[in-house]
């Protein structure tokens, strides 16, 4: 019911995101002819592929903060504060040092083996991790990203690289036309298969003893469960750069609403996540119009925003 | 035999003439205000070094030798120029002060990317600072040439290349007159940015009085600032002047890839061609160099005559 009700307001919202913009689109103008049917146009190419990026891209990275937190069973865990953006900034960094010519495809590819690899490494650290403090796993993991941020910004600085390895990593959808987002529903199709396996999930954030003893083959849904997300982390970064906080801050936000079991927390998850990111990109696109504020740094100021009040909010409890 | 005796005395009176002016030029003092203050060098410095490539485009232009140069983003235009035995002294942003101090410099020369350097510079060597200001770039370079001229005693190839520059720019303008509005933009890792007034490229706007399609945009990050392709079409400028970054810092250049989609195929400067791709290096990194602006200014000119 309620869920009904935030995708109504997540949809309305899409709608006027729809109409916002540089350009002149007006509903009424899009039945004329006027100029040529360029408001159409500015439609068909511009604003629907900007607004279904901004949903694929909210709704993927909040699922893929809801099933990193839910296997390390943590809280305080996404891709940002794992390791994972990280090693995947490293291995786009790579593929287009190595290979600049390769298709998107192919870097895209490089990029979701680097998160694979660098989320691997940091729940491999974390089993040498004695105490599993709340706070001390993400503390491992922003360690691990930090190590791995410094070694791509070492080789982004000796090869030239840095403006622009800020710019890809700066999360921002005013490069979005038709034919270049459509990645990102490879991140939706990440997500519908993580909510198809949303209860084993949950089984496996028991911990392997009892995921193994409940019959489940933990290493291989640990495995399935990293893929995803890295998956959602290399679509994303490569497509539209990095957001961060969304994957920490809506599954709290909904754990809060709506509870832990994740077949019920998926759809809210994606839903709000989507709407989310919808908020702020609206908000970036009309403060200091016609110039973009980038959703990466939208993102980042409201989004630790909610963080701070959900951290004092957990204290007074 | 008396003949050979007196020009013996004449050429070796001519010599120690020669010698005592020679001399006497090398040994003057010579006091250069630049951006920050005042340095007085003992003399015409011999053995010079260059944080920045807008002082080597510069000296070059000058014909003044440079033993130093940055190790970072060589302009392509300028890399067949710089001499064999030119030592490379640390990044654009950071020079390489231990290798500064040991090759002991008469005269080391900061900028824009570099000027914090000066107060640690200026203990090793004397240092000048030759910022450029981008609200007068044209003004600032002859400045520079200038002033380049009377430390090393090239004023009259200092006056040839100022006056030009001032050629160059004046055919430049009557090119562009009458030939519509411009917008510069900046392509960095994909994204689009742009360049208005008091930015490395507004020399364009107010140089060559292309009348710009901005009324206002601040230049307060590098990139300029971020717009969407909806924003060209929207602003429908008659030519764009692009600044492809990444191939300015001798990456491959995005910029074409970028501006090709549908959208900017709806606009007036990709209807008629008149897309000037400035030499990346010249635009981005030396900026203020004389042989970075003269190339700009012919690639506009060249545009501009195929566009009449």
């Amino acid at each position: 019911m309620w869920l009904a009700g935030a995708l109504l307001v997540t949809l309305a919202l899409a709608i006027v995101s729809l109409f916002v913009g540089v350009g002149t689109v007006t509903p009424d103008r899009l039945w004329s002819d006027a100029e040529g049917g360029q408001a159409l146009q500015l439609l068909l190419v511009s604003r629907i592929p900007r607004t279904l990026a901004i949903l694929l891209a909210g709704a993927s990275l909040a699922i893929a903060g809801l099933v990193m937190q839910t296997i390390v069973r943590n809280r305080f865990v996404e891709p940002s504060t794992a390791g994972t953006t990280e090693s995947a900034s490293l291995g786009f960094l790579a593929v287009t040092l190595l290979a600049p010519g390769w298709p998107v495809m192919a870097k895209m590819g490089v990029a979701a083996l680097f998160a694979f690899a660098g989320t691997a490494l940091f729940l491999r650290i974390l089993r040498f991790v004695p105490l599993r403090d709340a706070m001390l796993v993400p503390l491992v993991g922003l360690m691990l990203g930090g190590v791995i941020g410094a070694v791509t910004s070492f080789l982004a600085y000796r090869f030239g690289l840095l403006p622009s390895l800020l710019a890809w990593t700066m999360g921002d959808f005013s490069g979005v036309l038709r034919g270049r987002y459509e990645l990102l529903w490879l991140g939706l199709v990440a997500a519908l298969l993580a909510y198809g396996m949303a209860d084993r999930f949950t089984v496996a954030g028991m911990g392997r003893d009892v995921a193994t003893s409940l019959g489940l083959s933990y290493e291989s849904v640990v495995t399935l469960g990293l893929a995803l997300v890295s998956t959602i982390a290399a679509v994303t970064l490569v497509s539209v750069g990095a957001i961060p906080f969304l994957g920490l801050v809506l599954p709290n936000l909904v754990s809060l609403l709506v509870g832990d079991n994740m077949r019920v927390t998926v759809p809210w998850v994606a839903v709000l996540g989507a709407l989310f990111v919808l908020v702020c990109d609206i908000l970036g696109r009309v403060l200091r119009y016609p110039y973009e504020i980038p959703i990466g740094t939208m993102v980042g100021l409201v989004g630790s925003a909610v963080f701070l009040v959900l951290i004092l909010r957990g204290r007074h409890a | 035999m008396t003949r050979l005796c007196i020009s013996l005395i004449l050429s070796a009176c001519l010599a120690l003439a020669m010698g005592g002016f020679g001399a006497s030029v090398s040994a003057a003092p010579i006091t250069v205000p630049h951006a920050q203050g005042e340095t007085v060098l003992p003399g015409v410095p011999t053995k010079v070094m260059v944080t920045d490539w807008a002082a080597f485009d510069n000296l070059e232009a000058l014909g003044v030798p440079v033993s130093g140069v940055p190790a970072s983003a060589t302009p392509p235009y300028l890399a067949g120029r710089i001499g064999a035995d030119a030592q490379r002294i640390g990044s654009l942003q950071e020079p390489d002060m231990e290798a500064i101090a040991a090759a002991e410099p008469d005269l080391v020369i900061v900028a824009s990317r570099s000027r914090t350097a000066l107060p640690t510079l200026s203990q090793i060597a004397p240092t000048l600072d030759m910022s450029v200001d981008n609200a007068d770039l044209v003004g600032g370079v002859k400045a520079s040439l200038q002033t380049y001229g009377r430390v090393f005693g090239r004023e009259a190839r200092a006056g040839e290349l100022v006056a030009a520059l001032d050629e160059r720019i004046a055919q430049a303008r009557a090119a562009m007159a009458g030939k519509g509005t411009g917008l510069v933009l900046v392509v960095n890792g994909g994204r689009l940015g742009v360049y208005g007034p008091g930015s490395r490229v507004a020399w364009i706007y107010d140089a060559l009085g292309v009348p710009s399609v901005l009324g206002d945009v601040s230049d307060r990050d590098h990139g300029g600032d971020a717009v969407s392709f909806e924003y060209l079409l929207e602003r429908n400028p008659d030519w764009l002047f692009v600044v492809d970054r990444d191939a300015g810092i001798g990456n491959e250049g995005t910029a074409r890839q970028v501006l090709d989609n549908e959208l900017i195929h709806g606009t007036k400067f990709w209807a008629k061609n008149q897309i000037v791709f400035l030499d990346p290096a010249a635009a981005y990194v030396t900026m203020h160099g004389y042989s970075g602006l003269m190339l700009m200014l012919d690639q506009i000119i060249a545009r501009a005559r195929d566009a009449s």
